[in-house]
């Protein structure tokens, strides 16, 4: 009797399941929300919750909530193929979001490919794949991307610099901030700046004195890092212990405006995509009245790039319409264009062929010590993306 | 003179945190592979701790001493104590799930974002010039003074303590140990908040050093190798195992490549385990496998 309720009970329960699912647009997330990447690869994934929170709160897209499945891979390549597959063949989502390590892309990737679904990466860096002509599959709301990052940084150093620039270099040791920094090197050699230095420092690193040391001895007076915020910084503060004092550029992610503020460098600039939260704009408002209400681990100003990846993932919905399936979802992402409200320097606009946007926007930041405040150092510079 | 500062340095991160798989191995036999999690948590109590004691910093560090302590007591009580007469594989599942477990537990109370303790207890880290131009932080000096320090005492409570020498009898031999009175279970809670309590003054060190996230962890793991080269049961080579994989480490960054830095501690555990497999002060009868 007892087996035959409880068979009803878990019948039922699956009927309820099924019938929430498919009365829902179902979106599967994997991303590191926990292990050495989390702090920049978990925020993106809360502040598109945040987003889809409030979106579902306000009756959802074309009359349906949005039900997001969230799983942590920890940054490991193994654990993403799982969570994939999972997400694509149990679970079948329309859409996968992936928010991790580079060194996750390709088993991921690999899953996509199998199910045909598309793969938005948001919080997790652009691929060139995105680029145009673009993979089929691949669509970016990451503010940071290959090629582009490096040509605006050396581009910023040179109309910066007051003397002929030896410049050191410093990445992590996962394919895409390698790839990167390489690619930097070689552009910098053909602006005619010395490359004086290339570190690669692994990610599990208890100290970084020794890469720093090497650095140092290499004596550039600009170093570029480009690589997740831990190495980016954790190797600036070695370099400024052992008495370094030369400038340094990074990737401006998303800790980016508290550190500015933590460390009150000078000479510690950040070049990025978005916008910081210091500029105090009426969707910088939103957002930390949102987190607020919701009252989420992360600062405010980490939700920009899940924001943003909400509100692509907005549009793409409301395009693709209802019922949604996967084919409908990536047409949808096909023909897309997002204002960002000040979040970026311009809009998201994806086609068939670019599935990263048609211009990329770049801002510098530093610690001004004279307003003692983060300040822009250089306003928006764009790049047509070919 | 840089680069015997910065072994030095990654010297005694590595022996702080290996002493802790040491003293666990030692009198039970177990890997502890959640060591580099609950040394993390050591320093995430401090960063509450801070919070909590703005002002008063030295209170904030002992409550997140004491804290420490209570947390290894509480792993074994509550977990590790189940394990006792179970298969030693078993035992060592658990602290890989005691470790996973925690993993999340940080994330959900404290976020996976970059924590800053040493902003919070309102000190500063200038460098230190040494003899030769050679610099180093003052918490990094902090962390040799803590290893020179950590090890005399645990040197000094194993020999002469008499809670010392029932823990070494309890690791030498078990049976004769409760036959003699020695209260096994006191002893076994004893060694896992001595654990935690050295993995938790080396987390609080990096931490103050340079920041606290969830990279602690694989460090935490690194801090094997040492305890490996040195033998598990071995402080002494612990330390030595400590120094070893530090100058290897440091030298092939510097001379080599710096990628090298990440095989470099497995290549000193494979040429250790060819010509010494019980480690460099290990116990030669321990090992009874083919």
């Amino acid at each position: 009797m007892l087996a035959r309720v409880l068979a009803a009970a878990l019948a039922a329960a699956a009927l309820v399941c099924s019938a929430n699912a498919q009365d829902a647009y179902v979106i599967g997330v994997t991303g590191a929300l926990t292990g050495p990447a989390a702090g920049t690869n978990g925020p993106p994934i809360e502040g598109l919750r945040l987003y889809v929170d409030r979106l579902n709160a306000s009756g959802g897209i074309n009359g349906k909530k949005i039900q997001l499945t969230v799983l942590d891979d920890q940054g490991e390549p193994s654990k993403a193929a799982a969570n994939a597959k999972r997400l694509l063949t149990q679970e079948n989502v329309s859409l996968l979001v992936l928010s991790s390590l580079s060194s996750t892309f390709a088993p991921v990737i690999a899953e996509t490919r199998r199910a045909n679904v598309a793969l938005m990466l948001m919080g997790a860096v652009c691929p060139k794949e995105v680029y145009p002509p673009a993979d089929l599959l691949q669509f970016c709301t990451t503010a940071y991307a290959g090629g582009y990052d490096s040509r605006a940084t050396l581009a910023f150093i040179k109309e910066t610099a007051k003397e002929p620039v030896r410049i050191g270099f410093a990445a992590m040791a996962i394919p895409l901030s390698r790839g990167e920094i390489d690619y930097a090197e070689e552009q910098a050699k053909a602006m005619g700046m010395t490359p004086v230095d290339k570190e690669v420092i692994p990610p599990p690193t208890a100290d970084y004195t020794p890469f720093a040391t090497k650095l140092k001895d290499a004596n550039p007076n600009w170093i570029f890092s480009w690589a997740p915020w831990v190495t980016q910084v954790k190797t600036f503060e070695a370099l400024r212990r052992l008495g370094w004092e030369g400038d340094y550029i990074t990737w401006a992610h998303i800790e980016a405006e508290s550190e500015l503020a933590r460390l009150k460098d000078g000479k510690f600039y950040v070049i990025g995509a978005n916008s910081l939260f210091q500029d105090n704009l009426p969707i910088h408002k939103q957002i930390v009245e949102e987190a607020k209400k919701a009252n989420i681990r992360y600062p405010a100003e980490q939700m920009t790039e899940g924001w943003i990846g909400g509100l692509v993932l907005e549009a793409v919905l409301k395009a693709g319409g209802w019922p949604a399936d996967a084919a409908k979802v990536r047409a949808a992402m096909e023909n897309v264009k997002v204002d960002t409200q000040g979040l970026r320097g311009g809009p998201i606009e994806w086609s068939k062929e670019n599935h990263f946007r048609t211009r990329q926007y770049y801002r510098v930041y530093r610690w001004d010590p004279a307003k003692s405040a983060v300040a822009v150092t250089k306003d928006w510079v764009s790049y047509d993306v070919k | 003179m840089q680069l015997i500062a910065n072994i030095t340095v990654l010297a005694a991160i590595y022996a702080l945190l290996a002493c802790g798989y040491v003293l666990i191995y030692r009198v039970s036999r177990v890997m502890n592979m959640a060591h580099g999690e609950l040394a993390m948590l050591g320093a995430y109590l401090l960063y509450t701790t801070a919070s909590l004691f703005a002002d008063h910093p030295v209170s904030a560090i002992a409550a997140a001493l004491v804290l420490s302590l209570t947390v290894g007591v509480l792993v074994y009580v509550a977990l590790m104590r189940k394990m006792t007469g179970q298969m030693v594989l078993a035992a060592i599942l658990t602290t890989i799930a005691i470790g996973i477990l925690l993993r999340g537990v940080i994330v959900l109370i404290w976020s996976a974002s970059q924590q800053h303790p040493l902003q919070v207890l309102k000190f500063s880290n200038p460098s230190i010039e040494l003899i030769g131009g050679a610099r180093i932080s003052t918490c990094a000096a902090l962390m040799v003074l803590a290893t020179v320090a950590v090890y005399a005492a645990l040197f000094a409570f194993l020999r002469f303590g008499r809670w010392g020498m029932r823990l070494r009898a309890a690791g030498q031999n078990p049976l004769l140990a409760a036959q003699r009175g020695i209260n096994l279970n006191a002893i076994y809670a004893l060694a896992w908040a001595l654990s935690t309590l050295t993995g938790s003054i080396a987390g609080m060190l990096i931490a103050l050093d340079s920041g606290l996230d969830q990279t602690m962890v694989v460090i935490g793991l690194k801090a094997f190798a040492p305890a490996l080269v040195g033998g598990l049961d071995s402080l002494l080579g612990a330390l030595l195992g400590a120094v070893i994989v530090a100058a290897a480490e440091v030298l092939a960054i510097h001379y080599i490549d710096p990628l090298l830095s990440d095989v470099v501690p497995f290549l000193v555990i494979i040429a250790t385990l060819i010509v010494r497999p019980w480690g460099l002060f290990g116990t030669r009868e321990e090992l009874d496998r083919v």
